[in-house]
């Protein structure tokens, strides 16, 4: 098996680093949202002790790992399976210079602000980090590559991981084994159980099944400038029957968490986007604070006439 | 391939010849005065940009160099590269510089997302985003703009660097070219 951990400081760009390596080897992407939405499924609103994280999460990945190679980026991640055979801890360093300047791109504030935001999230990182796996600093031991991000995108360092990973044989290995899994959730359960929680014995953890093609175009070309998305993560009620129950919902396409917001698609001819439009509508007066931007068949043609997605790429 | 003879298929003129000008002027004295007393670097993208930035370029009445870069495009084709990348790097560093990226059009804001990243993570002094054409109905990724010429509407349009097939880059005015 092949499971990639990918860490680094806030402002550092492991997470642009996990996305290029996930495109370069094909293992599958799992992010810090999507794990903790998958806890989130399993446990509803109960509340999860900080400590019984780190198994919660070993079991969640471990899960995904059957049947598919898994690169994740959280802080801390390469302490959850330190020891275990097929698993490559990466960690992404970058100056402040640098980091900084990531902040006030993302974040569009002054240098002086990045440089508070940056302060706050190191010490916000570092508690979270304490309170879940017990210390706050990494060791650089416990990583197997150190990459610096000084004057190199993520796709040359992907590279470098890349070659890290065939070197080892990773991906040849094959995925998790069931009775590998089966290990990895018995100690799970064992360590959850103190804190009387008990996961389930399989996720259902196909994803990504597109509705339309141009929405697996539209997640590649996310994809392609290494930004995060989730494909269908929520439904929003729009109305409900006298007893309560939802007689009418709607689920927005994709959430981009970089930008909160969600995208929805429509590749119906303009006239018959009149129910859509009214869904929409309605969602933006009963959700104020979601922020959804709606893709039309005529933005998705210009898309593709922009990008010639049915001829050969171009430079616009 | 469009015939050579065949006229460009522009269904109307958004902005012409004059309109253009007048407005990079106004753009450039308001960049001028914003600039007084220091020198800047103007960071164009290949190809689209290069007509705005050489307008652009001079009516700015401060010191100013010009840089050029230029990234890999998004492509559905199989074995095409996944991520977005610099194909053509700058010759230059700018840190510690006062850098305005050029830019012929923001739409989704992807590809200047992508691009202030990049160059923000390479130290300059200042760094802002310049721009011929806003079009802000398909914006995604949240993009500060600074300076921008015109808002246009969600039509796909052509002329002055803006390309269909790497056609009608040269039109002195920006059309809408009808669908196909």
């Amino acid at each position: 098996m092949a499971i990639i951990s990918v860490s680094g400081d806030p402002g550092c760009a492991h997470e642009d680093l996990a996305r290029a390596i996930a495109q370069r080897t094909g293992c599958e992407l799992v992010t810090r949202s999507e794990l903790e939405e998958m806890i989130a499924a399993d446990f509803g609103n109960q509340q999860i002790p900080d400590r019984a994280w780190p198994p919660l999460l070993r079991s969640a990945i471990g899960r995904l790992a059957v049947n598919r190679h898994v690169v994740y980026s959280l802080e801390g991640g390469e302490r959850l399976f330190h020891g275990f055979p097929g698993v490559l801890c990466v960690l992404l360093i970058a100056s402040p210079a640098r980091r900084i300047g990531a902040v006030m791109v993302d974040r569009q504030v002054d240098r002086e602000a990045a440089r508070r935001f940056l302060r706050q999230r190191e010490i916000e990182v570092l508690a979270e980090c304490k309170r879940r796996f017990g210390r706050g600093h990494s060791r650089l031991h416990e990583f197997d590559l150190i990459l610096n991000d000084h004057q190199q995108s993520p796709e040359m360092l992907a590279s470098v991981v890349e070659a890290a990973i065939q070197s080892r044989g990773l991906l040849e290995q094959g995925t998790l084994s069931a009775a590998a899994e089966a290990q990895v959730q018995f100690l799970a359960r064992l360590q959850l159980a103190k804190f009387g929680l008990t996961p389930p014995d399989r996720a259902p953890a196909e994803r990504n099944g597109f509705g339309h093609p141009t929405e697996e175009i539209f997640a590649r070309l996310l994809d392609f400038y290494r930004i995060e998305w989730q494909y269908e993560p929520r439904s929003f009620p729009l109305q409900w029957d006298k007893d309560g129950h939802v007689m009418e919902a709607f689920t927005p396409d994709f959430f981009l968490p970089a930008f909160d917001l969600y995208v929805e698609l429509t590749t119906m001819k303009q006239a018959l986007v009149t129910k859509k439009n009214r869904k929409i509508r309605l969602l933006r007066t009963i959700y104020p604070h979601v922020n959804i931007q709606v893709f039309y068949q005529k933005d998705i043609q210009d898309l593709i006439v922009k990008y010639e997605l049915a001829e050969r790429a171009s430079a616009h | 391939m469009n015939s050579p003879n065949a006229p460009p298929p522009i269904e109307r003129v958004l902005f012409t010849a004059e309109q253009i000008d007048a407005r990079v002027r106004e753009v450039a004295a308001q960049i001028s005065a914003d600039f007084a007393g220091r020198e800047l670097k103007l960071v164009a993208v290949l190809k689209g940009s290069v007509f705005f930035l050489t307008a652009l370029a001079r009516h700015i009445t401060v010191p100013l160099r010009v840089d050029f870069l230029a990234i890999s495009h998004f492509t559905n084709q199989p074995g095409a590269p996944g991520v977005v990348r610099i194909a053509k790097d700058l010759d230059d560093a700018i840190e510690g510089e006062h850098v305005l990226l050029v830019e012929d059009i923001v739409d989704t804001g992807f590809t200047t997302r992508y691009l202030l990243q990049n160059l923000a993570g390479r130290g300059p002094a200042s760094l802002g985003l310049c721009t011929l054409l806003d079009r802000t109905s398909r914006r995604i990724a949240r993009t500060p703009i600074n300076y921008s010429c015109f808002e246009i509407p969600d039509r796909f349009v052509v002329g002055f660097g803006l390309d269909h097939k790497q056609l009608y880059r040269n039109l002195d005015c920006i059309a809408v070219i009808r669908p196909e």
